[in-house]
């Protein structure tokens, strides 16, 4: 028998669809098969794609994880159920975990503020200052190669690294 | 041993006394302490209310004792509950602090109190009368500085101090006024003026902080934003809108003069017969009364040398009057009547009454 579908290969698979009422039935060849797969084995009126939802699943099987357990903070164990519930973060660094939903709260409690202007500790102006000088060493030294002056770009370069070493020693 | 020393120190020496600081003030119609904290944690640890014991904040602790020269360990869990009840009516902690936090460390004149585990790690506290808010501010500023030099504090670019509370992160930054507005409350301006500061971020409470009833017309005015803008931007509106409170008290004053001057003399002497003269005394009568006298006084409608609102209202709190009943060693049959009988015979005796 040749396939119903290209007419030129031999149907090797027998396709049967229906629910009870309604039954179509197809001969295919294995090409065809596959192709009427990927492009409709579904009736028109389905909203349920399960071949969607477990493709989606197969590829993201990480979402399927989440799912099943809340996110939780390494450090004290919180969930944002039990933030939400205390009105009250667990530790400093449930702040990094729960990013966009700390975000959120914050802002709600906040009156839309989300960025701090205040008091910096002396540690972090530090850190912060030295930040600001490498990015501002880094975009001169790109500049100097451009230009392709290499003796002054050595100099910036071994500064840069100079401030590198200081700051891994600092925890930065 | 030595937390046990530092905790019989604290008993003779407050027991006494008034705080210090609070001693020899001179008193504004309306305008008392103010009180300025400081929200900060360990960066990595968890809130004190996830921790068990003291979750690894000795060491913390032993670095911050090298600096804070001078102050006094005050360990919770070796007190009575009569001693953290003063400990609270003079403010030096908080109600929660005495329930769930792990010790204090309090300046000698009693003006600055560091909360070890109160809902952060630890809050700085500075308080004075007729300061400006700012120097109180720069005053826990410089606390915070030695104490940062030797803790690491859990600080985020973003979000600033990270606190338990997200309602405290940024700067951590409570600041609060007292302000005695028994002309607001008898015009019923009060809730209105409540509702539109909370519009602000700001907010008035009673005088022991959340969910404390306002007592003898006192209010704390504070600020309820910390992120979003500078200590001294908090602090400044703080000042403005305590200013404009002020103008409209004084307002208010004016027209109860003019307009209920009988109204206002019947209450003001009324209360004066009352402390003067009565044999027992709850606290809240205590305090309205009290209250009725200081716009009295302000009004010069009457007349007390050596009358101290702000001090007596401390003295008519319930652990200061126990602490008077403790020393007279006197037989009771029931507690609430005797504290009662002790503060009349208190205000008697201020007063120059029988």
């Amino acid at each position: 028998m040749k396939c119903e579908s290209c007419n030129e290969r031999e149907a090797t698979i027998h396709i049967s669809k229906g629910n009870g009422f309604e039954k179509t039935e197809k001969f295919l060849c294995e090409q065809c098969a596959n192709a009427s797969f990927e492009n409709d084995f579904s009736y028109p009126d389905d909203t349920f794609n399960i071949q969607k939802l477990l493709k989606s699943l197969s590829e993201h099987p990480s979402l399927q994880q989440t799912q099943r357990r809340p996110k939780q903070c390494g450090t004290c164990g919180s969930t944002i159920n039990t933030i939400v519930q205390m009105g009250k973060f667990g530790c400093p660094d449930c702040y990094a975990t729960f990013g966009s939903q700390a975000a959120d709260i914050i802002s709600r409690v906040q009156a839309h503020q989300s960025e701090h202007a205040g008091k910096m500790p002396v540690k972090s102006r530090a850190h912060l200052k030295t930040r600001k000088k490498l990015e501002q060493l880094r975009g001169r030294l790109e500049k100097l190669v451009e230009t392709q002056e290499f003796e002054e770009a050595a100099v910036v370069r071994d500064e840069i690294r100079a401030l590198e070493q200081a700051g891994d020693s600092d925890g930065i | 041993m030595k937390s046990e020393r530092w905790n019989r120190q604290v008993i003779v020496m407050e027991y006494s006394h008034i705080s210090p600081w609070m001693q020899d003030v001179e008193e504004l119609p309306v305008e008392m302490s103010t009180r300025v904290r400081l929200a900060r944690n360990v960066s990595h640890l968890p809130f004190p209310y996830m921790m068990k014991d003291d979750g690894g904040l000795e060491p913390v602790l032993a670095k911050l004792e090298a600096v804070l020269d001078g102050y006094r360990r005050v360990e919770m869990n070796g007190l009575q509950f009569e001693d953290k009840a003063l400990l609270v009516e003079k403010h030096l902690v908080s109600p929660l602090f005495t329930k769930r936090g792990l010790l204090s460390y309090i300046s000698e004149d009693e003006s600055v109190s560091i909360m070890v585990n109160e809902e952060d790690h630890l809050r700085i506290q500075t308080m004075g009368v007729g300061i400006p808010m700012i120097d109180l501010y720069r005053k826990a500023d410089a606390i915070d500085d030695m104490l940062e030099s030797e803790v690491d504090y859990a600080f985020d670019e973003k979000y600033g101090y990270l606190t338990a509370c997200p309602t405290n992160v940024g700067t951590g930054l409570r600041a609060s006024v007292m302000l005695h507005l028994p002309a607001l409350t008898f015009g019923s301006r009060i809730q209105t003026l409540a509702a539109n500061l909370s519009r602000f971020g700001f907010t008035l409470r009673g005088i022991y902080g959340e969910g404390s009833v306002p007592l003898g017309h006192i209010y704390q005015l504070s600020n309820q934003l910390t992120l979003g803008q500078t200590e001294e931007e908090i602090i400044n509106n703080l000042d403005e809108l305590k200013e404009r409170i002020v103008e409209e008290e004084m307002e208010m004053r004016s027209w109860l003069e003019s307009e209920h001057l009988l109204e206002v003399k019947d209450s003001v002497y009324r209360s004066y017969g009352l402390l003067k003269h009565a044999y027992r005394m709850p606290l809240k009568e205590a305090a309205k009364c009290l209250s009725d006298l200081k716009l009295g006084t302000d009004l010069k409608l009457i007349e007390h040398e050596d009358f101290q609102f702000q001090k007596w209202i401390q003295l008519i709190q319930p652990a200061f009057i126990k602490m008077r009943l403790n020393e007279k060693d006197k037989e009771i049959t029931s507690l609430e009547h005797a504290v009662e009988e002790e503060r009349a015979a208190l205000m008697r005796q201020l007063l120059g009454g029988e």
